[in-house]
């Protein structure tokens, strides 16, 4: 068996870094970066994105050596990510942020409305109705991040933490100190009006929910595979018969519904926030299921259907 | 953009504001930087750059930028008793969009954010002045 020999260059500087001899061939990039932060510590695997052309796309963990266009002394370049942090972690801190933080304001708790109304309870029914739908949404999102939901990439960049937590911490303290007000008015359409958007949001929830599920079983524990989604029997996953994206299609739905329930404007912009940046990941998302898959299905918008 | 916030959304919405003397200072503080920087766009793009123009460009902020700052900072400042007396710009709770906002206090935010900001700005000019004229100081030393 040959084995291969690898040197490792940095991208920007090209001095080489680290030489590796005697290398399998069947040895992934995986591997290989594994026996690199053996030489450089402070760069552990997550960190590190090898490739093949200082200016090109990252290599694959997955990617096999023999398998890329490279002699047997394969070159490969090296560029620090930057510190990480695992997507498990930011997303559990990004959602239980609002998850407490809309229940500080929900129980009027002290310095943030006068004093004499401290822990005191509004009096309008869809002010506590949108206390549990609020609370039920990031204890969903939570259960999701915990249990369902399975990762391509293990990381992030560390500043994405402190980005992330600001909108969604700032987002719901902004929503709950209206929602909680003293002063807070319930819808014009009363009763009715509540309702309707309380049916909006639990269908999309339920939706959402199913989604997930749905996409969980398409990759088996521990792999990265990448499959076609497609409907299943659930009647919330036929929504993939026009969106490849319906996850987020409806999450919208249903900030749309809690919008209308509680008829407040800082709702309303995080919802167009939302969908704004919902809006991007899908077409990301529906531009590389049409360059990896040839069948891919026509009809399907990214997360409106017919329409964007 | 502050161009157009201090322009439209104070000075010409603030009527009591605009015979103040800080109007003046930051209105000569802009016209003599747009003058000069715009004659440095058009020069450049002639690929005919006297050499006045380039260092009028990167050595009159020095004065030009401190002032124009101070002559919003004041015109703000001179605005805020009448945006607080006729509540202009805010809307205020209970309303039924539920939301409120508090233009008085946003012209505070406003100001604050100079502090952070303008050094910022600031130290980049003077930064690329020194990389700018150094270098062509260099190339005359050649010829």
């Amino acid at each position: 068996m040959k084995h291969y020999e690898v040197e490792i260059l940095d991208a920007k500087t090209r001095e080489k870094l680290c030489f590796l001899d005697k290398v399998e061939p069947h040895a992934t990039i995986a591997e290989i970066k594994n026996l690199f932060t053996k030489t450089h510590p402070q760069w552990y695997p997550a960190r590190q994105s090898l490739r093949l052309d200082p200016k090109g796309k990252s290599l694959k963990d997955e990617d096999v050596l023999q398998k890329l266009p490279v002699g047997t002394t394969a070159t490969f370049y090296f560029r620090d990510l930057g510190a990480q942090i695992s997507w498990v972690t930011v997303f559990l801190t990004e959602y239980a942020g609002p998850l407490f933080i809309y229940l500080l304001f929900y129980f009027r708790v002290p310095f943030i409305y006068g004093h004499k109304y401290d822990f005191t309870s509004s009096r309008h029914t869809v002010v506590h109705l949108a206390c549990i739908c609020h609370s039920f949404h990031y204890v969903k999102r939570l259960l999701e991040t915990l249990f369902v939901h399975r990762f391509s990439h293990g990381t992030m960049p560390l500043r994405n933490i402190f980005k992330n937590c600001t909108y969604y911490w700032g987002f719901a303290a902004w929503m709950a100190y209206y929602i909680n007000h003293p002063l807070y008015t319930p819808p014009t359409y009363g009763a009715q009006q509540v309702k309707l958007a309380l049916a909006i949001f639990v269908i999309c929830q339920l939706g959402n929910f199913s989604i997930h599920m749905a996409l969980r079983d398409l990759r088996p524990a521990g792999s990265k595979t990448r499959k076609i989604p497609y409907p299943t029997k659930n009647p919330f996953t036929w929504l993939f018969l026009l969106v490849s994206c319906p996850n987020y299609t409806y999450e919208v739905g249903s900030w749309i519904g809690f919008a209308i329930m509680t008829q407040c404007v800082p709702v309303a912009l995080f919802s167009l926030v939302g969908f704004t940046q919902m809006t991007i990941w899908a077409k990301g998302k529906h531009r590389s299921y049409l360059k990896e898959f040839r069948d891919y299905p026509p009809l399907r918008m990214p997360i409106i259907p017919f329409l964007l | 953009m502050s161009r157009v916030f201090l322009i439209w959304a104070v000075t010409h919405s603030v009527k009591e504001v605009q015979s103040e003397d800080s109007v003046l200072l930051f209105v000569i503080a802009w016209t003599i930087t747009e003058i000069i920087r715009y004659s440095f766009y058009t020069f450049s793009l002639l690929n005919h750059l006297p050499y006045l123009i380039k260092w009028a460009r990167y050595t009159l902020f020095i004065v030009l930028y401190p002032m124009g700052v101070s002559g919003e900072l004041l015109t703000i400042y001179a605005a805020l008793p009448f945006v607080r007396q006729a509540g202009l710009y805010s809307i205020s709770l209970p309303n039924k969009y539920n939301f409120s906002f508090d233009y008085y206090a946003f012209l505070i935010l406003i100001m604050i954010s100079y502090i952070p900001i303008f050094p910022q700005l600031y130290f980049h000019m003077i930064h690329q002045r020194r990389k700018v004229l150094s270098h062509t100081e260099e190339h005359k030393k050649f010829e």
